[in-house]
């Protein structure tokens, strides 16, 4: 096991830059994930750690050693990609320890180590089977234990769960971070689904365009957010975000909506970060849709008023998508038994705790 | 407007079946998706409908006409394909414009009704641009702007959302539930996103394997799914099944399970007859609970009967958190609020929402029975019987 | 990264000149010969001038003028006629072949019809049609004294036909696509030497009145051609999506119509480069043409040969010059279909 730094880490294609000086540390024996939209380079950072590419400028360290130089058969690195590449010619058995195998491994000890995989992927019953006959769950499985099994420093995984259905999906992400809990083995996932990053790493790296934008904690990242990018990368629906500028008035600080007159009574501390900062006149305020509630009256004043315009029911939650002024919609979540037709007022209470105040022009968060 | 019946519609590729005996039945201007796993036939389905493909047994009608032997061109469906097919060395304009061509129209009326089109979906400025020039979410708005444009009896639509990143996903998503609504046409929607599936829908017919697995609308395919497929593939993270054995002691039904039982309460109840009739042959039901029906309490609590477990791992997904608990010898999902905190390993206790427990046959998968107040079943801890 | 010793790199450029120099010398003896007088291309009083010294355009003169008596027998020809002959009967025999072949692939690529045996039995037929009908013609030519060494011919035609049989069919057996077989098949048709086919269709032609034709050699080029065209456009219809074809059926197209206005404008660069393929195997065959002309309608590499006979002894400068002239079609016609020449045509029709 070890840790991996990356330090000003760089990549060009030609003209383009892939990854603009990346600096990231992920700590040994934890579940780290890169996250971001395609083509925001995250797969280029992963062939980097690999050394499937090389870097144009900057360093790549296992635990203390520049590994820039080491080809990536010596890297010790394991792989799994979205494209399971397993011998169908082979049985499931013969496959998990095929890399025991060529390493001339004994006999005794490759069907031990392939018996304990095995247990811990849940293919015991499967082992004699031919891995060509194999459904497409089970085949990522096999593509998993055999990457396992030798033990790399670093285990390296791209997207490897897309080419499976929903169900299966939603269950191989607990028993991946189980599996990763129970060996202890540094884990680096590069995946653009915000629900995979969330629900297994310890720490993720949210990229685009080259550029890392946060890294941190789940919890960080989605109570957080750095910037607007981040936070409208990460949850679904996604977070609403109400274009709006800072007044003050009789000692009271206000964010007034841009398209409508919907206004938010600031706290103190609030007030006074917002008074400081030059470009208080084009902000963004951000609230999630699940930290909204919906009022039938207005029994508080600083509830907003909006308009439904349509629900979507999810079943075990309903969107509902209200327009707030003139032309801003925003979601709320509310009970599945949620049913107001459209064209209903309705009054908006936002968590002042869970309120996001962004900067428009540089889209940092102001905190 | 189009009202599209399909009467026991069979199709087979060689020696693999992919659609079996299905019936349906898509009303006009009725948003009806098609909800499925990768190979369930979802797009075979469609081309049936639209021509591409003629069914091995079976009719299909387009308002009242069997169309079996119709020509695609003349059953004047319009169908957006999962990778688009835009052709690529054709101009927006001229993509849009194919339609009214191939139909003769004068060439102002078609530049009148692209015009139109293209304004009904913001694309005006990219009417001289190739496909390939044009982001994913323009390229979506021009495929259905050519779908559009001819005003065909029906739409079909294959998983045009698929390929799309997940922000831009939504957003067209709500775009086509207001596009079909101001259309007020039939719409046929395949999809293998069961959240796409439940928010657009007016009903939905869940396939598996080549069948039609249930046909409703999105509350009944989830509150009330009609066996073990519906209710794994609807509903995120899927609901959880857990094999209980049914016993009958002193005038008693239990239905047993490792770490937990339920009491079924009341000899004159529906589930007890079904139980009752089945034994001895089934000695087994499946018990189906979803994640968000399920509580966890960090301390044994007072007011409901629960079940000790323990946490196996918890997923933060920032709006909620799923908690796979060890439960008995079964492992179970359970959707709890952030704002609690789990352990690994930490012992909680788990109680059910009884009014939304699900009893289903072990064998077939079928429905039995759906509690709908928590009198019909009743907790009762392991061990305390049999 | 440490430098290579000098003499490493000296030995690589040597190396590279040495086999740039073995193919651009044919080159440029060719078109330095085609510029010399008599005297300098003759090697008769055996000096060799390795630069034309007294530049002349006499062997262009020689070779596309009339010459009684001069250098030829008294009724050769210019060169003009197997000019104007090439011309046709390779455009034309490219046109047949493009016109059947691009059909045929199209159906090949998009309808995936379970052939099953049917390879084998377009194998068998040809076998058949070869035994019960060339069979007879040639045995009864043979007994008639039309042709000579039938049985050299028979032999050597079965040799050709059977092996292509063998081979085609073992290969076929382990390729085999849904219409990988058939559309093999039809490759098939190439594997054995031009050799064994140009024969027995020389007596066929011979028999129809097609011998010394233009539209003779232009069938005949289009059959030989065909299972290329076939091929290659397969692979670019292959490529591009079938959803195209049917958005076109779907969206009120005929099936020939999403064919000529959807796939086939999508399929240009194909059909240039297929185009130029064999327009270039049409150009530089020499073994059909010899056997199926004579008089009316030889075809430039024909009449280069026939540059060398006993009576008029080797024209090695009119040669070169005819030779240089030949080379000018398929080079213009490469150039006007260049910009077609590229590929990744049908980026943008599918997402990813």
């Amino acid at each position: 096991m070890a840790s991996v730094r990356l330090e000003n880490l760089r990549k060009e294609f030609g003209s383009v830059v892939a990854v603009k000086e990346l600096n990231l540390h992920f700590p040994d024996k934890k579940f780290a994930a890169i996250l971001g939209p395609s083509g925001c380079g995250k797969t280029t950072t992963m062939n980097m750690i690999a050394g499937l590419e090389t870097p144009t400028r900057g360093s790549i360290y296992f635990d203390d050693r520049r590994m820039n130089d080491v080809p990536p058969g010596k890297r010790d690195v394991g792989f799994v990609f979205q494209n399971y590449a397993i011998f169908t010619h082979m049985t499931v058995a013969e496959n998990i320890g095929f890399g025991l195998k060529i390493r001339g491994v004994d006999e005794a000890t490759i069907r031990r180590e392939v018996g304990q995989i095995a247990e811990l992927l849940e293919l015991t019953d499967m082992l004699n089977v031919n891995a060509g006959r194999l459904s497409v769950n089970d085949m990522q499985k096999v593509a998993l234990g055999r990457s396992m099994i030798v033990k790399p420093r670093i285990f390296l995984l791209d997207e490897p769960f897309s080419n499976l259905d929903a169900a299966f999906r939603a269950y191989m992400r607990g028993e991946l971070k189980r599996i990763q809990r129970e060996i202890g083995q540094t884990m680096i996932y590069v995946t653009h689904d915000q629900v995979e990053a969330m629900s297994m790493a310890d720490n993720i790296a949210v990229m685009d365009f080259g550029v890392l934008q946060q890294f941190g904690t789940p919890d960080e990242i989605y109570n957080q957010p750095v910037n607007l990018f981040v936070a409208n990368f990460i949850g679904s629906p996604n977070m609403n975000f109400i274009p709006c500028y800072f007044r003050s008035e009789d000692g009271k600080g206000y964010l007034v909506q841009k398209r409508g007159n919907a206004r938010i009574l600031l706290d103190d501390r609030r007030r006074q970060l917002l008074e400081q900062h030059p470009g208080n006149q084009d902000l963004i305020w951000g609230a999630r849709p699940e930290h909204l509630t919906l009022h039938s009256e207005p029994s508080r004043s600083e509830y907003l008023r909006a308009t439904v315009r349509f629900l979507e029911p999810l079943g075990p939650k309903t969107v509902v998508h209200l327009e707030l002024g003139d032309q801003d919609t925003i979601k709320v979540i509310a009970h599945p038994s949620y049913r107001e037709k459209a064209g209903t007022v309705q009054w908006i209470e936002i968590n002042p705790k869970y309120l996001h105040v962004f900067d428009a022009k540089t889209g940092f968060a102001i905190r | 407007m189009a009202n599209i019946r399909l009467e026991n519609v069979s199709k087979r590729f060689g020696r693999v079946t992919a659609l079996q005996s299905v019936n349906l039945e898509i009303h006009h201007g009725e948003f009806f998706c098609v909800l499925g796993p990768p190979g369930a036939g979802k797009t075979t389905l469609l081309r049936l409908i639209v021509g591409l493909e003629k069914p091995d047994e079976g009719t299909i009608y387009i308002d009242g006409d069997p169309v079996n032997d119709v020509h695609p061109r003349d059953r004047d469906i319009a169908m957006i394909f999962q990778n688009l097919a835009l052709y690529p060395d054709k101009t927006v304009f001229d993509n849009i414009a194919f339609p009214l061509r191939e139909r003769k129209m004068a060439a102002e009326e078609i530049r009148a009704r692209v015009a139109q089109v293209a304004r009904m979906l913001h694309i005006e400025h990219l009417l001289e641009r190739k496909p390939g020039k044009l982001s994913g979410g323009e390229r979506q708005r021009v495929a259905i702007a050519r779908a559009l444009v001819r005003t065909p009896r029906a739409y079909l639509m294959d998983e045009p959302l698929a390929n799309l990143d997940a922000l831009l996903r939504l957003e067209m998503r709500i775009e086509l539930k207001r596009l079909q609504e101001q259309l007020n046409e039939t719409l046929v929607y395949v999809t293998s996103d069961q959240v796409e599936a439940m928010s657009m829908a007016d009903r939905i017919a869940v396939l598996y394997k080549g069948v039609v697995q249930q046909c409703d609308t999105p509350d009944n395919v989830y509150n009330l799914p009609a066996n073990r497929r519906v209710a794994t593939i609807v509903g995120s993270p899927p609901m959880n099944f857990l094999t209980c054995q049914v016993q009958r002691m002193d005038g008693q039904l239990h239905l047993v399970h490792s770490g937990f039982g339920f009491q079924v309460v009341g000899s004159d109840h529906p589930l007890w007859d079904c139980l009752c009739r089945a034994l001895p042959a089934v000695r087994e039901v499946l018990v189906g609970v979803r994640p968000e029906d399920i509580r966890l309490y960090p301390e044994r609590p007072t007011e409901v009967i629960a079940f000790p477990a323990r946490v196996a791992v918890s997923e933060p997904l920032g709006a909620e958190t799923i908690v796979d608990v060890q439960l008995g010898r079964d492992i179970i999902k359970v959707i709890t609020p952030p704002t609690q905190y789990f352990a690994e390993k930490q012992e909680v206790w788990v109680a059910f929402d009884m009014a939304k427990v699900h009893v289903m046959d072990a064998q077939t998968g079928e429905r039995i029975y759906t509690t709908g107040a928590p009198e019909q079943l009743q907790c009762i801890l392991p061990g305390t019987c049999a | 990264m440490t430098r290579r010793p000098t003499w490493q790199i000296v030995l690589r450029y040597a190396l590279v000149l040495i086999v740039v120099g073995l193919f651009t010398f044919p080159t440029y003896w060719m078109v330095t010969m085609a510029f010399k007088p008599k005297v300098e291309w003759s090697t008769a009083h055996g000096t060799i001038y390795w630069v034309p010294q007294n530049p002349t355009l006499e062997n262009f003169e020689t070779v596309l003028t009339e010459y009684r008596g001069k250098f030829f027998r008294a009724n050769q020809s210019s060169a003009l006629p197997s000019i104007r002959s090439s011309i046709i009967v390779s455009i034309g025999g490219t046109l047949f072949a493009l016109l059947i072949g691009t059909l045929a692939a199209y159906g090949l690529s998009r309808f995936s019809v379970d052939t099953g045996d049917l390879p084998w039995y377009i194998a068998l037929g040809r076998l058949a049609l070869l035994i019960l009908v060339l069979l007879p013609f040639m045995v009864l030519w043979a007994w008639l004294g039309i042709i000579r060494y039938w049985y050299g011919i028979l032999s050597f035609t079965l040799l050709g036909i059977g092996a292509d049989q063998l081979i085609g069919r073992l290969l076929a057996l382990y390729y085999r696509g849904p219409t990988g077989s058939l559309a093999f098949s039809i490759l098939q048709l190439r594997m054995f030497p031009p050799m064994a086919i140009v024969i027995p269709v020389m007596i066929m032609w011979s028999a129809f009145k097609l011998i010394d034709t233009w539209y003779g050699l232009v069938a005949v080029y289009g059959v030989v051609t065909f299972p290329f065209v076939v091929w290659l456009m397969k692979s670019f219809f292959d490529e591009i999506p079938r959803e195209l074809d049917e958005a076109a059926i779907v969206d009120g197209a005929s099936n020939w119509g999403a064919f000529f206005k959807v796939v086939l404008p999508l399929a240009k660069g194909g059909l240039a480069s297929t185009a130029l393929f064999v327009f270039i195997l049409n150009w530089s065959d020499f073994l059909i043409a010899l056997l199926l002309t004579t008089r009316d309608w030889p075809t430039i590499p024909v009449f280069l040969n026939s540059l060398v006979s006993s009576e008029i002894g080797a024209q090695h400068g009119p040669k070169a010059a005819l030779g240089l002239l030949a080379v000018i079609p398929p080079v213009v016609f490469g150039i006007l279909i260049q910009r077609y020449l590229v590929r990744g045509l049908t980026f943008g029709a599918i997402k990813r």
